[in-house]
């Protein structure tokens, strides 16, 4: 066996050093990614503080969707934000996250409305912190008395219906704007046919590339890929949601480039295929 | 005390994040504290659903109580709610598993699975009219690369007197599922993951915090 591996160590030599540094790691090695890009995101919040006016790549959907905050405001009609039904205890939960920080910026621009923004979600822990981040963003600009318990609201607990529970929400609140940032499936179809009746303008966002693509065909807004964990970004989150940002755009260069690298290596016969 | 409560609930949660994290990482170290952590999350989580389930029947009885716009179909809601409540209840009373009872299997065989399938049937009829608004909603190149690329697999999909099957039509739909889309997805797949990251590190810095902190 072992004279079988110096062998095959021999044969394909760089892979083999590649693939034996990659066994040492082994789980160490999304730690170490972990770190690298915690690393990143430090160095960039710290450039930021030196150069506090930061441009960033133009997003219509952010634009459009801060143009419509001050519209619904103004007409005394509401928001819907639909955190959808990804868990927290599982991968869609970023997705669920990203959702609540466009939640609170969401509810902190439309305060002075006489109709505070809904929040529906499909999954019951990612309700109670809608629940607690509404009761938050109030406190926090003095306004405790416009926290309405029931404005955070568990839709419907599998995936279809808690879309019937948010088409009930689009249809029957004076809806005139719906953020749609988290996990969905191509069930969101519904949804956004909902909004395209009532007349409301739709925003949405999804970390699942069937929703992606249905999102892409079915909203004047839909925000593509990454774009969604950018929202806290381009609506004025902090510092911090610049510094990672800039850290998503570094490392998916670096990405494309080792892709591409490899890629080519293969093609011309440094790797094996 | 509102400062020091919001303070301890962010050393709670970063500290239990954290730990969770090195668990993935270090499974022999933090491996058995992950598990344990992860077992409370689901009781949370079971608990936290019934939390959910209460706030909306107490939102549609606000609905109901002040007679707002849909409230019959809030009416219909609650008493559905009890109604399930009553059956379950009838299963466990009989010494049966509530989720696996009779009763239970009954309401979600003829109750919830054809009201589910109706919708999925209502869905399929709004994504034809939803690629077919497309071309309105937005002219530019990329929509009609879409709805050639929609026509394509669709057609090389479907055995339309093998229509689905002729050389042209299967070579392009091949190109375009197995090279073009994977690339695609690839790359939007990449850049989810990396959000996923972003998201995950502000919350464990304590920059995020969806807990109200």
């Amino acid at each position: 066996m072992l004279l079988r591996g110096r062998r095959l160590y021999t044969c394909y030599g760089r892979l083999l050093t590649l693939n034996l540094v990659l066994e040492i790691l082994g789980d160490l090695l999304g730690l170490i990614f972990a770190l690298f890009c915690l690393g990143m995101m430090i160095i960039f919040l710290a450039s930021g503080r030196k150069r506090p006016i930061q441009s960033i790549r133009e997003i219509p959907a952010f634009n459009r969707f801060r143009h419509e905050v001050g519209l619904a405001v103004e007409s005394g009609k509401r928001l819907h934000i639909s955190l959808g039904r990804g868990r927290l205890d599982d991968q869609p939960g970023g997705a669920a996250l990203a959702g609540i920080t466009m939640m609170e910026r969401c509810a902190r621009a439309a305060s002075i409305s006489d109709r505070p923004p809904v929040v529906s979600s499909g999954d019951g822990v990612v309700s109670i912190l809608s629940q607690d981040t509404l009761r938050a963003t109030y406190h926090n600009i003095g306004a405790d008395r416009r926290y309405d318990p029931t404005s955070g609201r568990l839709a419907g607990a599998t995936p279809l219906s808690y879309t019937a529970g948010a088409m009930s929400i689009i249809h029957d609140e004076a809806v005139s704007t719906n953020v749609m940032a988290g996990h969905f499936g191509g069930e969101v179809g519904l949804l956004t046919e909902a909004g395209d009746r009532s007349g409301s303008l739709t925003v949405a966002g999804s970390d699942s590339l069937p929703a992606q693509a249905v999102l892409y065909a079915g909203t004047e807004e839909p925000l593509i890929g990454e774009e969604l964990y950018a929202g806290g970004a381009y609506l004025g989150a902090g510092p911090l949601h610049f510094a990672s940002l800039r850290m998503q755009d570094v490392l998916r260069w670096l990405l494309a480039a080792v892709i591409v690298g490899g890629a080519l290596l293969r093609l011309l016969g440094v790797l094996p295929k | 005390m509102k400062t020091i409560l919001s303070a301890a609930n962010a050393v709670i949660a970063i500290a239990s994040g954290l730990l969770v994290l090195l668990g993935y990482f270090l499974p022999n170290i933090f491996g058995g504290l992950r598990d344990q952590m992860l077992l409370w999350a689901i009781f949370l989580a079971a608990f936290a659903l019934l939390v959910g389930v209460l706030n909306l029947a107490g939102t549609h009885l606000k609905k109901v109580t002040t007679r707002q716009r849909g409230a019959g179909y809030s009416i219909v809601l609650l008493i559905s709610m009890l109604l399930t409540l009553a059956l379950v209840g009838i299963d466990l009373a009989g010494g049966e598993n509530g989720p696996a009872g009779f009763w239970s299997l009954w309401l979600f065989k003829n109750i919830q699975m054809p009201i589910e399938i109706s919708l999925i049937a209502v869905l399929a009829i709004v994504l034809v009219i939803m690629a077919a608004r497309l071309l309105g909603r937005r002219p530019n190149t990329f929509s009609i690369i879409f709805l050639l690329t929609v026509v394509i697999v669709l057609l090389g999909s479907v055995p339309l007197y093998h229509f689905g099957s002729s050389a042209p039509l299967t070579t392009l739909r091949g190109l375009a599922v197995n090279l073009l889309a994977v690339g695609g997805m690839r790359g939007l797949l990449l850049g989810v993951a990396l959000g996923t990251i972003a998201t995950g590190l502000r919350v464990l810095m304590g920059a995020d915090r969806p807990y109200g902190g």
